[in-house]
Formats: structure tokens, C-alpha cells, sequence
């Protein structure tokens, strides 16, 4: 895979590509500011990028705007972001267009250094990648979400694994159950979310979406 | 108004009548003048105190009394009793002294003598337009002379909702403190403030060295001991130093959730990225009930100002979930003249009163650092209602 690194903390930005190129993975370039995130994205088009989200010149969110402006241009551009924190509202930004081929993870989520790599996999293959915690808050958070409430906790199970962005696969593996289980309750999950397939979206995206947009959420 | 207005004027009159009524030896006058002295005087305040309430509660202009207030008198070791100015035998002969002193010295016992020598021929004449168009017009009926009557009734009944209007302006103009004694006010006003603030400040430095040294500190520190004796065992026993490994990097991930608490206690990283809208629309979803956020036209402020506003709402949603047992929470945030207005509403049991110590009396010192206000409306059984507007440009 080529990737686009972008971390404007040196020792980080060298050990996650240090890590990456350990897996075999090409590193074609590194940006330190937003704008030249922004640039890198547009110029390399890589198979996938891992974006901090804070970074100069005004250490705000510069580079989740670089990568979602990157978004605009290119759907579906796959980027996985990194950050010190994770916040249920960037990661709404980030699930808006409904394309997959997002991540959005605590640093230390390089710790595990596999399942990293798995997640960029994941990302670079137009899934998602979402952490654990945020998906904790979204499923815990609001009591008057109707249509969540229909679902049984074994579907909720589901649903949070596949909102972190799992295949049907990795969820059977977690939860001890086999695959075929796993495809059933994820179309009965579907049909209670009321998502249909149009082959546009990613339907797993959509039904993280459907959650975060219900009608409990107006902002 | 007119009476309280013409009261001074009437003590004058009647010791003028008295003196009249007596008549006779040159001497007669002393005691009316005097009558008529003492009781300005005393009158002063009273009728410039009540002039300030009626203003208050007529036109809601609050105009303080700015009067010194008296400092406690203290025994000294000799047994005499001090009152900051001279050593007197008894208390009460010092508490006296020190009364009598500080109506002298006062410049507000100036300013209220200098109002009741005004407000008769200012306010006062206007005040009793009404009053005597209502007499004439009973004299007017009573004698006989209905042309009289209905022309005191109509300047009576025409005038009556105009004459308390110039009391306001005049009350304004000559019974406010001057800037000196307002800017001494201000300045010990703020000077308690700064003392809060310190106060605050250092309360919380304590607290994040305290959470950095029994938490992430420590931590890291047994992290440096599991690398250590890791590194000793790699050769001799490989699967305790693989497990040490393990342990060490669970411990690191502790630390870094730790340390990202920590800084969210100190400032919420959306609030440095985003700003107060954005910041507490986050906040709102991660709170288990419903929260609505609505904000219209809120630029970015001074980050101090954004931090304390942040904290006081979400200081306030928090004790609407946890305290009030609201099923849903309205926050509004909006630019308006003069400041940045928010609003936390909640549909709770209300009740909600603001004690030493507690969360309601940590926002309003808050906001008093940036001369911020903060309204509370808790009726029991609710609604929770509290109004905060901090000045900003």
C-alpha cells in the first residue's frame, strides 16, 4: 500500500512510519501542517492516510479539515485519523457522506501494532475503523432513540462490532458464533434500522449513521 | 412621590406656622428654625432612601446609596474600646461617636441633603400638579364652582401618568455616587474578584499536580520497571519477559487514558480546536439524556471567556442530570448587545439554590472574573431556568 503520513510530532510521525514500513508498507510522503496534508492527499492519492488531527500553524483541527476538504475532492479517499482524543462529533463529520473508507482512532491504538495494520487494511479497503470508545458512547448515549431500542442486545453486540468497523468474519470470531449467525442478525439489524442496499453506500456506514442521526440528535 | 418629595418642605412649613402662630418676643423663632433644622437632618436619608426604591421599583434605574458602612469597634488591652478614630469608655459611647462621625464624613450624607433641597422644586412641583388639580377640583364641586371642579379633574386625571416621570432623571443626576467613590467601590469589587480567581487558580494547579503524581507519574515509573526487569529476563525466561511486555503496554495505555482526563478536566481539546459551540455541542453527546444545542451567530472569544462559559454549562447540565432528574436539557448560546448571552433550561423538579461552596456559587464566581452575571430561576417542581451574559466586544 502507499500511504500519506501526517503527524507534525516528529518521534510519533517517525515510529508510526517506521511501524508501517516494518509491515512492508511504502511511505510516499509525510506532511507536518494542514495545507501540506491537504497538498500530499491531492498530489499521491494514496491507497490510504493516517491524519492527526490537531496540527500547525494554529494547532486546531487543521488536519480533519484537511482530510475532509481531501474528501470533498476525492470520495471516498480512504483516511484513517489518529488523535490524542476521540470525539462522537468529528466522528459524525467524518461518517457523513456515508462512503466508508474512514478510521478514526486514540493513538495509542498503535500500541497493538497488528491490529493497527489491520485497521489501515481495513480503511485502504473502503471499510471503517472506528474506536472502541466512541462506539461505547454512541450505542450508551441517548434513552429516547426509538429505533435502537428494537434491537435485541445480542444484535446491539453486533452493531458495535461492526460499527468498529469488523467484517462479518471478525465479528463471528469475537462474539463465538459462526458466520452465517452473524449475516442473519445483521440483516434483521438492517431491516430494523430500516437501511436498504443501494449499492452506493457502504450499508455498515449507514447503520452507524442511522444511530448518529436519529431523531433523539438534533443539534 | 409627592409626599415623599414635599416632606422636607412640610417640616419648613409647619415650624414657619409654628413661629407665626406664636408670634411675640424676638426669641420665638429659635425653636422652629431649630425644629425645621433637626429635622432636615434627619429626614435626609430616609426620604432619599425611599426616593431610590421607588425609582428601582418604577422605572427598575438602580441607583446604589453608596452610604460608609461602619467598621466594628474592638476593645482594646486597656479596656477602652476603639472605634478607628478615638478610644472611648463604653462601647455604646464609641459605637455613638463613630455613627456621628461617619454621617459627617460621609460624601453620601452630602449628596442626600443636596437632593432634598432640589427635589422639592424640581420633582416635587411636577409630583403635586395631580394632588392639587384633585383638590381644586373638590373644592371646585363643594363651592360651587363646577367650571373650576372640571378643570381641576381634567389636569388632575391628564397629568397624573407623566408626574413621577422626572424623578428618574433627577434621582439619576444628583443622588449617584460620584465616579471617585464608584471607581473606590469598583476597585475593592475587584480586588475580591482577583482574590477568588487566585484562590481557584491555585486550588486547581494542586489538583492536576496531584492527579499527575499519584497517577500518570507512578505509572510510568513501574512502566520503566517492567521494560527494566524485562529486558533482564529476555534471555533466561522469554515468556515472563513477553508477559512483563504486555503488562507494560497495558500500563502505558492506562496512563495515556489517565493523562487524557486530566487534560479534559483542564480543557476540553474540542474547546481549543473548535471553540464554545462546537465544544459544548460535544459535550452534549456524550450526556445520557437529551441535550439540544442551539446557537446562532456566536463568534470566537478570548479563550479564558470560552473556558468559563464552558464550564459553567456544562456545570449546570450536569447538576440538571444529576440533581434535578431533568428528562431534557435546552441550551441556547447567542451574541447579544453588549455580550454573549447563554441559557440552560431544564425540565427538572427545580428547587435549585445556590450554597457556599456548591456548583451554582463556583459559576457565579467564575463569571465574575469577566464581570459576568448569572440569573437563577428554580421554582420547586420546576422548570430550572439560569440566564449568564458575560461582556465582551
Amino acid at each position: 500500500m502507499r500511504v500519506v503520513v501526517a503527524e507534525d510530532l516528529y518521534l510519533l510521525r517517525d515510529g508510526m512510519v517506521r511501524l508501517i514500513e516494518a509491515y512492508g508498507h511504502e511511505v510516499v510522503a509525510t506532511a507536518t501542517t494542514g495545507p501540506e496534508t491537504l497538498d500530499a492527499l491531492r498530489r499521491h492519492r494514496p491507497d490510504v492516510s493516517v491524519v492527526d488531527v490537531r496540527m500547525p500553524p494554529a494547532q486546531s483541527d487543521e488536519g480533519l479539515r484537511a482530510a475532509l476538504a481531501a474528501r470533498r475532492e476525492v470520495p471516498g479517499l480512504p483516511v484513517l485519523i489518529l488523535s490524542q482524543h476521540v470525539e462522537q462529533l468529528y466522528a459524525r463529520e467524518l461518517l457523513a457522506d456515508g462512503t466508508g473508507g474512514i478510521g478514526y482512532l486514540l493513538k495509542e491504538s498503535v500500541f497493538d501494532a497488528d491490529q493497527f495494520i489491520d485497521a489501515l487494511h481495513r480503511v485502504a479497503g473502503g471499510g471503517t475503523a472506528m474506536d472502541p470508545a466512541v462506539i461505547a458512547k454512541l450505542l450508551a448515549g441517548g434513552p429516547t432513540d426509538r429505533r435502537l431500542d428494537r434491537l435485541t442486545e445480542r444484535e446491539h453486540d453486533v452493531l458495535r462490532l461492526m460499527a468498529e468497523g469488523l467484517s462479518n468474519q471478525a465479528i463471528a470470531g469475537r462474539l463465538f458464533l459462526s458466520d452465517s449467525a452473524i449475516s442473519k442478525y445483521t440483516t434483521s439489524l438492517f431491516g430494523k434500522l430500516g437501511i436498504t442496499d443501494d449499492g452506493n453506500t457502504n450499508r455498515r456506514v449507514l447503520a452507524v449513521l442511522a444511530y448518529l442521526n436519529g431523531p433523539a440528535r438534533s443539534a | 412621590m409627592a409626599v415623599v418629595a414635599m416632606l422636607v418642605p412640610a417640616v419648613g412649613a409647619a415650624a414657619v406656622l409654628v413661629w407665626l402662630w406664636w408670634g411675640g418676643t424676638a426669641w420665638s423663632w429659635i425653636a422652629p428654625v431649630l425644629w425645621a433644622g433637626i429635622g432636615t437632618l434627619a429626614l435626609a436619608r430616609p426620604v432619599c432612601r425611599m426616593v431610590r426604591a421607588l425609582v428601582a421599583r418604577w422605572t427598575g434605574t438602580v441607583i446604589p446609596g453608596g452610604y460608609r458602612q461602619a467598621e466594628p469597634v474592638v476593645r482594646m488591652s486597656t479596656g477602652y474600646w476603639w472605634n478607628g478614630r478615638s478610644y472611648e469608655k463604653s462601647r455604646r459611647d464609641a459605637q455613638q461617636d463613630q455613627r456621628l462621625w461617619l454621617w459627617f464624613t460621609d460624601p453620601a450624607t452630602w449628596r442626600d441633603l443636596r437632593f432634598t433641597a432640589i427635589a422639592p422644586v424640581t420633582v416635587g412641583v411636577v409630583a403635586c400638579v395631580p394632588p392639587t388639580g384633585f383638590a381644586a377640583a373638590v373644592l371646585g364641586f363643594a363651592r360651587s364652582m363646577p367650571l373650576v371642579g372640571v378643570l381641576g379633574l381634567v389636569v388632575a386625571v391628564a397629568t397624573a401618568p407623566y408626574a413621577w416621570r422626572p424623578v428618574e432623571p433627577v434621582a439619576t443626576r444628583f443622588l449617584r455616587a460620584s465616579p471617585a467613590m464608584a471607581l473606590a467601590e469598583r476597585v475593592d469589587e475587584l480586588t475580591a474578584q482577583r482574590a477568588d480567581a487566585t484562590v481557584a487558580q491555585a486550588a486547581e494547579i494542586r489538583r492536576i499536580e496531584r492527579d499527575l503524581h499519584d497517577g500518570a507519574q507512578a505509572r510510568l515509573v513501574a512502566l520503566g520497571m517492567s521494560l527494566a526487569t524485562a529486558e533482564k529476563l529476555m534471555d533466561a525466561d522469554p515468556e515472563r519477559a513477553k508477559a512483563l511486555l504486555r503488562d507494560a503496554r497495558a500500563g502505558a495505555a492506562t496512563s495515556l487514558t489517565e493523562l487524557r482526563e486530566l487534560v479534559r478536566g483542564i480543557n476540553p481539546p474540542v474547546l481549543t480546536e473548535r471553540g464554545l459551540v462546537d465544544a459544548v455541542r460535544a459535550f452534549a453527546l456524550d450526556c445520557p439524556l437529551e441535550v439540544a444545542v442551539r446557537a446562532g451567530g456566536v463568534p470566537r472569544l478570548d479563550p479564558p471567556i470560552e473556558s468559563a462559559v464552558y464550564f459553567a454549562i456544562a456545570e449546570l447540565v450536569t447538576n440538571a442530570i444529576k440533581h434535578a432528574h431533568a428528562s431534557r436539557v435546552d441550551v441556547t448560546m447567542a451574541k447579544e448587545d453588549g455580550g454573549l448571552v447563554a441559557e440552560v433550561t431544564d425540565d427538572g423538579r427545580g428547587g435549585a439554590a445556590e450554597r457556599d461552596g456548591g456548583g451554582l456559587a463556583g459559576v457565579r464566581h467564575r463569571l465574575a472574573v469577566f464581570d459576568g452575571t448569572c440569573e437563577i430561576t428554580s421554582p420547586s417542581g420546576g422548570p430550572t431556568r439560569v440566564r449568564m451574559m458575560v461582556p465582551c466586544a
